[in-house]
């Protein structure tokens, strides 16, 4: 919104006003780590969030290696108890928080706004926030592995009242569940900012002709997933505020003892944490609804019905949480509807899965490696989605919840969903990003030895969970019928981790050495495939048109008369002056450290601290305010051949 | 091949398999399953199969293939998206029916069955169980109290009232029934009946803490006359061997060594029959000696064991811990962790944070809780009088 006001006819404001203090003077560097700090160009933001999300990607699955190695052997003593149940809690909150939703964050930054012809999003500087803010939780989350209290325990669903003072502070000064309280709020902050920017932007900022049922799939999965984030969080900072009471100031919502009720924490959890899911994977399903047209070289099979069930997944998953729940004794009424709620939503489910082999049909499939991750997500998936069919049958889950079949689940789900879904997406867009385009041989074969491990890692949970094995369990006894799977298990683990190794590798490779790719090397259908590698700053040199819903394809297909209509274009954005770009700033990035010093001294209950750092906070937004949108203008003309469009 | 999806089918199978289930509401539950996976097989084998032939058939086979003009750019066929609506709903009504049934089925003990079931209250402790028998009062002392091993009568249903003192706990012994938490602050309950008389493996499916991995319990289902003869042993206070009661020839003393943190508590001359091992504990041990089980009364009291545990009729006043009136009838010790030998028991008495890291007993008994600096410990010689006594204990 701050583009489209600053780019009114007359604005004569730029970086360099003379006249202004110190204070107010915005950063121009465009190199170096100034410019990483202080930037609001939501394609280094996205790289930044991509950065992020992936180092985490690495400590969580480290996390999970050392699980793995712990439950190799029956009896084992490679680590403690408590370090095994620091393991699995910082494991999940690591890779759903840390990993795959800003690995989610990284592509509706990047892609979507290239996708619906923005030049940026709506609220830039709140963007870069978003991001600021998601490191500062990330830190939070993760300083107990260095200080004495120790990494959080609880669970990453930190069932009250396990996560009550009494239990957690056994023997004094263990504040590792205080720092996951104060890290979930601060990462909720940051997902409901940038969710209601991903909101503005794909409302405002599409480009002329840009009708909603034109977007492309991702874009309307960013959208909606945007919406569940901003309705579901709520529900969780509710929670963790009432814990945060419970735990600093002696208010009894889920101090049992008190007459609290735990029971209250599991709803208000799960209206949060079911939705959480379809956030994890919905941005995985419409990464896939790109990628199968442009491999297929033929449009979505049912684009409608894919964009409804989308939303209507994400309705739906507001009305299951408590499947989560089948076994705490709701009444025989409450645990019918919600069995049936759950069937339900595998309608919409399966309908992308028949939409998707639809798509296939008749195509002429390019089995490159983006391709293959694709397809590799519908197998995993597919087997994910029908181990979620027998949890939603009551009776069946009452034997398979918290067992390691629902371990084995989610992990279809997850990784065989999310993780492929999004390392597909890295291929794809790599060239887009970076201009290079990865080996097909060395894509390939960490598909396969990632696909390969995965499977030999998880397919075995799904016996050791109807032989009886619990989850979250450091130890287990040799007699109980489960060694052989355990152990299968943990080799898997460890082909996967050579899988993620090679994935790691090739890309790193790649990004110095890969072989260059120029615009649009597969044969895309969208917007964003139109731009040059690496996009520049300003992406579009001339707002495109848009004329149907692969707007990129038709216009390959069109070219005469998008090239006539582009010259229009670009003659009226000359006379507003050129391109209008936002300044950046470094009030985000200030804003959210003070969030992070008054947290970290929140935690340590030394409250002076804590004002101090919400001061600083407060101040970073106030001068935020004061400082103003900014803005400077580019010219297109003397940055780029013009020729957008052509091909 | 065979023995490869032999190898899996052996991976269903041991204590704690959902298959090998001996009482109807596991069974209810296991048939659910089955609905589930024929369904959902079915739909996978037809998905993946049109899958693979649209992978297969429409894959480009060269460069040429990949350059060629692009296909037709079709929209979708409403009408397949629709019956393939149509179809997916009619299969998950065939999941739907059996579901809701046996979600009535399971939540409560059938009213021609209401009048006879037994009712037990199991309450879940980190990191244990105790059960207690509302119906068999005893004069002077309340509820009949166990820990750990629930005994119930096979061929008759058994509602449990669950509970929790502390955190949440849940309830599952996988061959009987599925699983329902012990939550705080809420009354809830399951039924489950075995079939005929066994021994069967249950563990704490929640995560309650440090040592949820080691929170196990067993249950075991005797034939009516058994169990009524079980019921008056219980409600017997605890067995007195006066000191100066005449010795037969005492039994070898046993070795110990601690075999270290998390070593295995279990052995296969055990797991072979268990229940026949249960019946053998039922009686005194051959070899006592009364001197050394005086002792091993005197230090229970020193050790100031009676500040959390009971042996009714003799001291102890403690309801922390697991009454212990008859410990040395029970199969397992340290919440179904050990076998309940006399070096597991030598090695839970003097190390029981090697056996269960943070158990209360170690944290709150042994240390002391605020400071975590030690209060006593036990040494071997102590530990093999206080054996002696635990193990009269029939």
């Amino acid at each position: 919104m701050e583009a489209l006001v600053q780019a009114a006819p007359g604005s004569h404001e730029t970086h360099a006003a003379p006249k202004r203090s110190w204070l107010f003077t915005r950063p121009t560097a465009k190199t170096g780590i100034v410019s990483w700090l202080t930037t609001v160009d939501h394609k280094r933001i996205g790289l930044l969030y991509a950065i992020s999300a992936l180092f985490f990607f690495l400590v969580g699955g480290f996390e999970a290696l050392l699980i793995r190695v712990q439950l190799a052997v029956p009896n084992n003593t490679f680590i403690t108890h408590q370090t095994y149940n620091e393991m699995f809690t910082m494991h999940a909150t690591t890779m759903i928080f840390l990993a795959v939703m800003p690995l989610s964050a990284a592509f509706f930054n990047y892609i979507m706004p290239l996708q619906i012809g923005a030049r940026d999003v709506a609220f830039p500087r709140l963007n870069g926030f978003a991001f600021w803010v998601f490191i500062a939780g990330a830190i939070i989350l993760n300083i107990g592995w260095f200080v004495k209290s120790g990494a959080p325990d609880a669970g990453w669903f930190g069932y009250a009242p396990l996560t009550s003072k009494a239990y957690s502070n056994q023997f004094g000064g263990d504040m590792s569940t205080d720092l996951w309280v104060m890290g979930l709020q601060i990462l909720g902050v940051s997902s409901v900012v940038g969710s209601l920017n991903f909101i503005v932007t794909i409302i405002n900022l599409r480009a002329p002709g840009m009708t909603m049922m034109r977007l492309p799939v991702f874009t309307w999965m960013t959208l909606v997933t945007a919406f569940l984030i901003i309705l579901s969080f709520p529900a969780i900072t509710i929670a963790l505020v009432e814990l945060m009471m419970d735990r600093s100031f002696d208010s009894n919502f889920f101090e049992a003892a008190n007459g609290g009720l735990p029971i209250l924490w599991q709803h208000l959890f799960w209206i949060f944490g079911h939705p959480e899911v379809y956030i994890l994977i919905l941005p995985a399903m419409g990464i896939i609804s790109e990628i199968f047209p442009t491999f297929s070289r033929k449009p979505l099979f049912g684009y409608p019905i894919i964009v409804f069930s989308g939303a209507c997944i994400g309705f739906l998953g507001f009305g299951v949480w408590s499947h989560h729940m089948f076994t705490t004794g709701m009444g025989s009424v409450a645990t019918a509807a919600f069995s049936l709620m759950t069937m339900a939503i595998a309608v919409p489910t399966g309908v992308k899965i028949f939409n998707w082999i639809g798509t296939l049909w008749g195509g002429h499939l390019k089995m490159r490696t983006p391709m293959m991750f694709a397809l590799g997500f519908i197998w995993m998936f597919m087997f994910g989605g029908f181990s979620g069919i027998m949890h939603s049958a009551a009776p069946a889950d009452a034997q398979q919840q918290d067992s390691y079949f629902v371990v084995a689940h989610f992990h279809y789900v997850l990784i065989g969903g999310s993780v492929f879904a999004l390392l597909a997406g890295i291929h794809y867009w790599f060239p887009l990003v970076f201009g290079r385009k990865v080996s097909e041989f060395w894509g390939k074969l960490s598909f396969w030895i990632i696909f390969v491990g995965f499977n030999v890692t998880f397919f075995p949970m799904h016996f050791l969970g109807l032989n009886g094995m619990p989850r979250r369990t450091a130890v287990y006894d040799g007699n109980m019928g489960w060694n052989d799977a355990n152990l299968v298990s943990t080799i898997g683990a460890f082909i996967l981790a050579i899988g993620v190794g090679v994935y790691f590798f090739v890309m790193i490779y790649t990004y110095f050495k890969g072989e260059k790719s120029g615009r649009d090397p597969w044969d895309g259908r969208t917007l964003e495939w139109a731009l040059p590698t690496p996009p520049p700053e300003h992406n579009f040199d001339v707002i495109p048109t848009i004329h149907a819903r692969d707007a990129f394809w038709y216009e390959k297909h069109h070219q005469r008369e998008i090239s006539r209509e582009q010259a229009v274009h670009a003659k009226e954005e000359e006379s507003h002056g050129g391109i209008h770009m936002p300044s950046q700033s470094w009030f985000p990035i200030v804003a959210a450290s003070g969030l992070l010093i008054g947290s970290i001294f929140f935690v340590n209950h030394i409250y002076a601290g804590a004002i101090a750092g919400g001061a600083l906070m407060v101040l970073g937004i106030y001068f935020w305010a004061a400082e103003g949108p900014g803005g400077y203008h580019v010219d297109p003309a003397g940055h780029d051949d013009g020729s957008h469009g052509k091909h | 091949m065979p023995l490869f999806f032999g190898g899996w089918l052996n991976w269903l199978s041991g204590p704690q398999s959902t298959f090998e289930v001996a009482g109807p509401v596991a069974k209810a539950q296991l048939n659910v399953f089955y609905v589930t996976l024929w369904v959902t097989g079915i739909i996978f084998v037809l998905v993946a199969g049109v899958l693979t032939y649209a992978t297969l058939k429409y894959k480009a086979r060269n460069t040429a293939d990949e350059h060629a003009a692009p296909p037709p750019q079709g929209h979708g066929n409403p009408l397949i998206e629709l019956g393939l609506i149509a179809v997916s709903v009619l299969a998950l009504v065939f999941i739907a029916v059996p579901t809701l049934k046996a979600i009535w089925y399971d939540y409560e003990v059938p009213a021609a069955e209401k009048e006879t079931a037994l009712e037990v209250n199991a309450i879940g402790y980190q990191w244990w169980f105790k059960f207690e028998y509302p119906a068999e009062q005893i004069a002077g002392a309340g509820t009949l109290v166990t820990g750990n091993e629930l005994v119930i009568p096979a061929g008759r249903a058994v509602r449990l009232n669950l509970r929790s003192v502390d955190v949440i706990h849940s309830f599952w012994v996988p061959k009987l029934a599925g699983k329902v938490d012990m939550i705080p602050n809420r009354g809830n309950h399951m039924w489950l009946k075995a079939d005929e008389p066994g021994y069967f493996w249950g563990q704490c499916a929640e995560y309650c803490g440090e040592d949820h991995a080691v929170m196990r319990f067993r249950v075991i289902a005797l034939s009516e006359p058994d169990y009524a003869a079980w019921l008056v042993h219980q409600k017997a206070p605890g067995r007195v061997v006066p000191a100066d009661a005449p010795s037969s020839a005492p039994a070898a003393a046993y070795d110990y060594k601690n075999p270290g943190r998390n070593a295995p508590g279990y052995s296969s001359a055990f797991d072979a029959d268990p229940l026949g091992a249960w019946v053998k504990l039922q009686s005194p041990e051959a070899g006592e000696v009364p001197a050394s089980i005086a002792h091993g009364r005197q230090l229970f009291q020193q050790k100031n064991c009676i500040g959390c545990h009971t042996v009714r009729g003799q001291e102890g006043v403690g309801v922390s811990g697991p009454d212990l009136t008859h410990i040395g009838s029970r199969t397992t010790i340290a919440g179904g962790v050990l076998e309940n030998s006399k070096e597991n028991l030598h090695r839970w008495l003097t190390d029981p944070n090697g056996v269960k890291p943070g158990n209360k007993m170690w944290t709150t008994g042994y240390n002391d809780s605020a400071s975590g600096k030690e209060i006593f410990r036990i040494n071997d010689d102590e530990a093999r009088a206080l054996v002696a006594y635990l193990h009269s204990l029939k």
